[in-house]
Parts: structure tokens; sequence; C-alpha cells
């Protein structure tokens, strides 16, 4: 916008330089200075006339560059915290919440799925000393919320603290406290709805098979719009989108249940998946950790068992040979005993008998 | 009382020695029969969600295996008894080891079933057959104290492989976790490497043979091959059924494992809806797997002693009402301490009567019949292990309480127990009657056959017995040393 307008002004500098040039150069040729002059005065004349219309034209262009191209600018004015909400407070569904205190303090979760206009009220019965008055205030996240801090009274043996907060987005969810006089406390932890059944051990997978993370929201909670898949990276968080990578992941989302499918993994990975549960006013994140290992390090185990059981076996066996060798052996020896036993006795008769024959 | 019961063996068992390691290597094979199916469960989740199957889907995995473990039993006796018990259990060692790695590559649910759940289950199906035969080969003085001690090889399985298979799933996830559990079923191996066949002692002077006798029906001599062989090749016995007491035993049996199984599954469950929080709940059954654990070699020792032995079959009826007065009384505890009573004596009577339950067959049948009985009456057992449980289910599914299941389980078990108890009385009875005639005959077999009766009465002297038995079954079934009865001195 400012560069159009320069660039007309530098234009209409040019035109009205040149043409005082022209007038100027014409001045100094006398020759036709008679016919020239009368040309010349005209010239000039002309020239002027040229450039108080350019220059209204400049302006009204300038006018005009500037109404359209400035609509477009913001002007932040700062003014008091926070701008009224009448009109769109209008708009927000409300709720309430209210705690009875027993006791010096007590926390209250409170699940919120939408933007709501909340009112936290909390009461308190008091302790020994009932005085009439006494001073309450609202915390938000440990600083005290402004405009505050008011005198409570003692109605019907009870202190009782109210307040509306507008929850529109997640800078308004937190830990919300109301304190009676730095005595009491009472904490609202305003929180979008968190899994309850997270996996903390980790899957375990190897590299070239596929593998299914899943993550499940209860049935008492209330059901995310969508849910979303994050992988770590480092500090940060990178979203999942199956269109950019159709080969490698798959998501399957069902209401409260949702999946990734991470096909032909690598080591690379490995690491920490978060699934997000998407309500308007927050995402609730779940964490799965992945592993994957070479199939390599269950094989080690594997064949040292193996190993181990060929070894046994044939321990057994050899032992056994080895001992029957023995028993056969000595059952050998004792029947050779036996059997030089018998012949000996033999032996003698038969001998008696040859002697006896030789006698005769 | 029972009457005094026939010979039955043609040798002494070592009732020691060596019998000790093999009920060693029993005790690992049966730990790893009874305990796979129950602790695979801890990986159902993982597998659950990587395949994509619903929760019904992944417990089919474990009836299945349990069911093809228990029909697998008359495959499991022809094995047996052709080839003898060591063979057969590294076979199954093998076959369970191998399905367990290629169920680490599954894919599909298909998959995991056909190889864990039948694959596996029939090696399991062999190792437990092969290992409760060897026991009976081994032990006769003491075997009800061996069948305990092999017997206790379950609960003790549950207890380690149940946090051992957590770590490994938390480790390797549920791919590697299998691939070394599949390794760790291969000790089954070792056990069956154990398991020498029993050398059955010889005359010094009749053994020129220096080979080791074994129970093969083909060494057997060729007069009595035909039979040996007959009987080898019979997948169901059917003269079986005309025995009184081993009829009175399975409808026991039958009765007893309809109810024994609901109250496991549904324990934890059962303590939830008592308010109990999930950890002290599975820590019920912990407590019953611990007290079994010591229990089952207990009574073994017990029903070992003098005046048990005898009168065993009554201590197994016992045993079965204690168990189902459990299940009775469980519906009025009202607290934890109260729970965990209860889980303390149905771990006690659960495991007096598992450590029972094959002894009493072995008593019944003796060692030529039992691996065809344990065959007949597994495949039998089958039908309502697999019905038990969901009939439970069902129970609490229509009266939407617990309670009226461990009233079904405990009905059923003390009729079962009662059954038996009366029934065994009077089958006792009917042959303490039989038993002076049967003397008689005795007496005139004798005056015909001087071998036979000889060699009869040195049997009857050298071993104490339990149990009535026909004496016609003995010639038939004797595949003994040939020699002894070709050249008596």
């Amino acid at each position: 916008m400012e560069s159009a307008t320069h660039r007309l002004q530098g234009d209409i500098m040019a035109a009205s330089a040149a043409a005082e040039e022209g007038g100027v150069g014409g001045g100094f040729s006398d020759d036709a200075a008679g016919r020239g002059s009368r040309e010349q005065v005209r010239n000039r004349e002309n020239r002027r006339e040229i450039i108080m219309s350019s220059f209204w034209e400049q302006l009204f262009f300038q006018i005009l560059l500037l109404l359209v191209f400035c609509r477009h600018i913001n002007t932040k004015t700062i003014g008091p915290t926070p701008p009224p909400l009448v009109s769109i407070s209008s708009i927000l569904p409300t709720d309430i919440r209210s705690v009875v205190l027993k006791g010096e303090s007590q926390t209250e979760n409170v699940e919120l799925v939408n933007p709501v206009n909340l009112t936290l009220e909390c009461t308190w019965t008091g302790n020994q000393n009932k005085l009439p008055n006494i001073t309450g205030f609202w915390r938000k996240d440990g600083d005290e919320v402004e405009n505050s801090r008011l005198t409570v009274q003692l109605e019907n043996d009870q202190y009782n603290l109210k307040r509306v907060f507008s929850i529109v987005s997640v800078k308004n969810l937190g830990n919300y406290s109301c304190m009676f006089e730095s005595e009491a406390k009472i904490n609202f932890v305003l929180a979008a709805p968190h899994m309850g059944e997270v996996r903390d051990k980790p899957i375990v997978s190897y590299v070239g098979d596929s593998v299914v993370i899943a993550c499940k929201m209860e049935e008492t909670k209330p059901k995310p719009s969508t849910w979303n898949w994050y992988k770590a990276n480092g500090t940060d968080k990178e979203q999942i989108f199956t269109a950019a990578e159709p080969l490698r992941y798959e998501i399957k989302n069902d209401e409260r249940k949702t999946k990734l499918v991470v096909y032909n993994l690598t080591e690379a990975d490995g690491g920490l998946y978060y699934c997000g549960a998407v309500y308007s006013i927050n995402t609730t994140m779940g964490l799965v950790e992945l592993k994957v290992i070479n199939f390599k390090e269950p094989l080690k185990p594997f064949i040292a068992i193996v190993i181990e059981v060929i070894v046994l076996v044939a321990a057994i066996l050899f032992y056994e040979r080895y001992q029957s060798k023995k028993n056969y052996t000595a059952g050998k020896e004792m029947n050779d005993q036996t059997n030089t036993l018998t012949q000996g006795e033999n032996n003698k008769p038969e001998e008696g008998s040859s002697m006896r024959q030789r006698k005769v | 009382m029972s009457p005094a019961p026939a010979a039955e063996l043609d040798y002494k068992p070592p009732d020691g020695g060596w019998g000790w390691v093999v009920v060693f290597g029993a005790h690992i094979s049966i730990g790893f029969a009874y305990s796979t199916p129950k602790v695979l469960s801890i990986y159902f989740k993982e597998i659950q969600e990587d395949l994509g199957a619903g929760s019904s889907d992944m417990a089919w995995i474990s009836s299945i295996m349990l069911a093809v473990m228990y029909a697998g039993g008359p495959v499991s006796t022809v094995l047996v008894n052709r080839f003898g018990s060591r063979p057969i259990v590294i076979l199954g060692g093998l076959m369970c080891g191998f399905s367990m790695v290629a169920a680490s590559f599954g894919s599909s649910l298909l998959q995991l079933y056909f190889c864990i759940g039948v694959i596996a289950g029939f090696g399991l199906s062999l190792n437990l057959n092969a290992s409760l035969t060897i026991i009976s080969k081994y032990f006769l003085a003491r075997r009800p104290l061996a069948n305990g001690l092999s017997m206790a090889g379950s609960p003790v399985f549950v207890c380690i492989l149940a946090p051992a298979n957590e770590y490994l799933l938390q480790k390797f996830g549920w791919r590697g976790s299998l691939l070394i559990l599949g390794g760790l079923m291969l000790n089954c191996c070792v056990a069956g490497a154990l398991m020498r066949p029993v050398i059955l002692p010889r005359k010094p002077s009749t053994c020129a043979l220096q080979k080791n006798m074994e129970e093969q029906p083909n060494t057997c001599n060729t007069k009595l091959k035909g039979s040996c062989m007959n009987n080898a090749k019979k997948f169901l016995d059917w003269s079986f059924f005309k025995d009184r007491g081993f009829i009175i035993y399975l409808i026991g049996n039958v009765l007893f494992i309809f109810g024994a199984y609901a109250p496991f599954v549904f324990l934890s469950a059962y303590a939830i809806t008592q308010g109990i929080d999930e950890y002290s709940a599975a820590y019920l059954l912990s407590i019953t797997g611990f007290v079994d654990m010591f229990v089952r070699p207990g009574t073994g020792l017990i029903a070992n002693n003098k005046w048990v032995r005898p009168r065993i079959q009554y201590f197994f009826s016992f045993a079965m009402i204690f168990n189902g007065t459990c299940h009775l009384l469980c519906p009025l505890s009202k607290s934890y301490a109260f729970l965990v009573t209860y889980a303390v004596f149905f771990g006690m009577s659960f495991g007096m009567v598992f450590a029972l339950i094959f002894e009493c067959l072995m008593d019944l049948m003796g060692n030529q019949r039992f691996p065809s009985a344990v065959g007949l009456v597994t495949i039998i057992e089958c039908f309502p292990m697999l019905l038990g449980p969901p009939a439970g289910g069902l129970l609490v599914d229509i009266f939407g309480e617990y309670k009226y299941l461990f009233l079904m389980s405990g009905s059923v078990i003390v009729i079962g127990g009662l059954f038996l108890f009366f029934m065994n009385i009077c089958n006792y009875y009917m042959l303490e009657r039989k038993k002076p005639a049967e003397d008689r005959e005795q007496n005139q077999n004798n005056t015909e056959n001087p071998d036979q009766s000889t060699s009869d009465e040195e049997m009857k002297a050298a071993m104490e017995q339990t149990e009535p038995r026909a004496k016609e079954k003995n010639g038939a079934q004797r595949d003994s040393c040939p020699d002894n009865a070709e050249t008596p001195n």
C-alpha cells in the first residue's frame, strides 16, 4: 500500500521534473524564439494543467488506496481485564458444583467436556470460634483471582462462598481453590476426562512385524469426539497422519477405543506413543511405550536351553551305557567263575574214572 | 477291609534306587503336562491384541490343549505298550518343543489352535501317560509316595512358570516368550532320558544273554507273541467295562472332574464380587497352588502307611467328600479371611484327591492293565472336564450370582465321593464272598501245573498286594523273560 503511493508520487514527481526540464530547455533556444516562445508558453500552460490534475488524481488515489488496504488493520487497545462476558456467556451452558467441607481441606475432581459457565460453591461449617464475618477468596493454580476477595457472613451456622467461572479453553482449566481465611480450603481440579486403564508395561515387538497399540476410555466417562495419535520426538509430540504414510500406519477409531497399527516395524519405531482423546475443551493424553527388538534376542536363551538339553540327555545316556557295561563285565566274570567251578567239579570225577580205567 | 489280592507282577519292582530318579523325571514331565494349559493364559491378552481375536477365542486354545491331552490317552497307551516309556516321553517333549516354536511364528488364530492346541496337547498326553506307566513299573510298596511326589509337579510348575512367563512376556513379548517356553519344554526329553526301562531281575544261571530285558512285547517268545501283539494293537480295551471296580472308579471320577475345575476358573471373579480387590483375588489362587504343592507328597506318605494302604479307595473317597464340602461351605464366607481359609482347604483337598487319583487306578487295575486303563479313563474324563466350567458359567449367567456355582460343584463332588465310598464297600464285600471259591480253584490248578504254581508262590511271597485280581489274566499278559518258563532249575 505504501509502496504504491510512493510509486505514484515518484511518477508524478518525475513527470513534473520532466515538465520543468522541458520548460527550461525550451528557454535557451533563440532561433525559433518568436514562434517557439508562443508554443513554449502554450506547452508550459498545458504541463501545469497536467501537473495540477495529476496532483488531485494522486490525492484521490492515495485516499482510495488507504481505504482499501487499511481496513484490515487491527488497532489493539489495552483495556481493563476481563472484557465483559455478558454477550458470550449467554451461549454457554451452565453447571454447578458444590462441596461441603468436612475437615480442613478437600479435593473434588471435576470432569469437563465442553466449554461451560461453571459455578463453584463452597460451604464451610466453620471452626470453634464462629466469627460472624470472615474473608473468603478464590485461587487459580496458586495465584489469587482478582476481585474475588469477599466478606462472608455466617448464615445458618455456615459460611458460603460462590463464584461463576467461565471455562472456555484449556487455559481456564486447572486447580481452583476457595479459601476461607487461610484456614479451610476446597480444591476443585478442573480437567478433561482422563483414561483410567493406561498400560504401564511396554509393548514388545519385533523388527519386520506389525503391532497394534490400543487406548480405551472407560464406559463411565464421556466419549471423546475423536482420537489423535502422536509419536514422541525428543520432548515434542508429532501427530501421526495416516494419509501421509498409508503403508506404515493405520488408525482405527471406534468411539471409546482407538487402535494404531504400525506395519513393518523398524528399530526407529520404538519409543513413546501418545493417544489423545479429543474433547472440545481439551485433549487428554495416554502414554504407551513400544519396544522393538531384533529376533536374535530371544534366540540366544533358546539356543542355550537347547544345548543344555542335548548335553544332559547325552550325559544321561552315556552314564547309563557305562554303568551297564560295568554290570556286563562284572556279570560275565561271575558267570566265568561259576562255570570254571562247575567244570572243575566235572573234571575231577573224569580224572578219577580215567585213573580207575588206567588202573584196570 | 480289602481282601488279599492275588499275584499280578512277575518281577519285583525296584521300589527305590534309580526309581527315585525316575520319580524326578516324572515330576518334570507331569508338571509340564498339567501346568502348561493353565499358565498359557498369561499370554492371551497380548496375542488377542496383536491378532485381533476375542477373549473367548483365546480361551479355546487352553480348552483344545486340555481336550487333546486327555483324548490322546488311548493312542499314547498303545505307543507306550509298544515302545516303552522312555522313547515316548522323549517324543512328547520334542513335539511340545517344536510346536511352541512353530506357534511363536504364527500369524493367525488357526495356526495357534493347531500348534499349541493339537500338537502340543498330543505331546503332553504322551508325556502324561508314559510317566504314570513307568512309575507303576518301578514302584509297588512305595507307589503311593512315588505317585504323590510326581503329581506334585503340577502345582510346583504352575508356581514356577507363572512368574517366569510374566517376566518373559515383559522382556521378549509373546513371540519370544513362546519360543523360550518351547525350549523349556524340551527339558521333557531330559526327563524321558532319565526313565530307564526296568531291568528285570534274572537268576544268574538262566541269563546267558547279556542284554537288558525290557517290557516290550517284541521280546516275547513265539508262543506268547500272538496275544502280546493283540494287546498292544487294541486301542480301547472294552473288557475293562466288565470290571466292576473300574466302572465304580470311572463314575466317581467323572462326577469329580465335572465339579472340580469350575471353582478354579471362577474363584477370583467371585472374590471380586465380594468386594475384594483384583490382586488379593488372584492371590487366592496362588495360595491354593502353594498348599497343593506340599499336600500331594504328604498324602502320598500317608497313603503309604500300612493301615491306610489296604483301604486306599476309602481314603480317596474321603478326600473327594472333603473337597466337595469345602465348595459347599464357600458361599458362607463373608470376608477375605474366610476366603483365604477356603482357599487353603480347597488346595488341601484338591491335592489329596489328585495325589490319589492315579494311585487308586493302579491299585485297581494292576501294573499290566494300568496303561490301557489310564488311556481309557482320560479319554472319558475329557467330556466332564470340558463341560464343567461352561456349565458353571451358565449357572452364573442364569442366577446372577456365584453361590449356585459352588453349590453345584460341591454337591456333584460329594455325590461322587459318597458313591465311591459305598460302592467300594459293596465291591469288596462281593469280592470277599467270591474269594474262597477262587482259592479252591487255585489249589486245583496247583496240582495240575507244578511249574506255574511254584512261580506263583514265589511271586506272592515276594510282594505285598492290595487288590483282587482274576487269575486267568496272569498267563496271557505275562511278557517276561522267556527263559524263566523254559528252563526251570
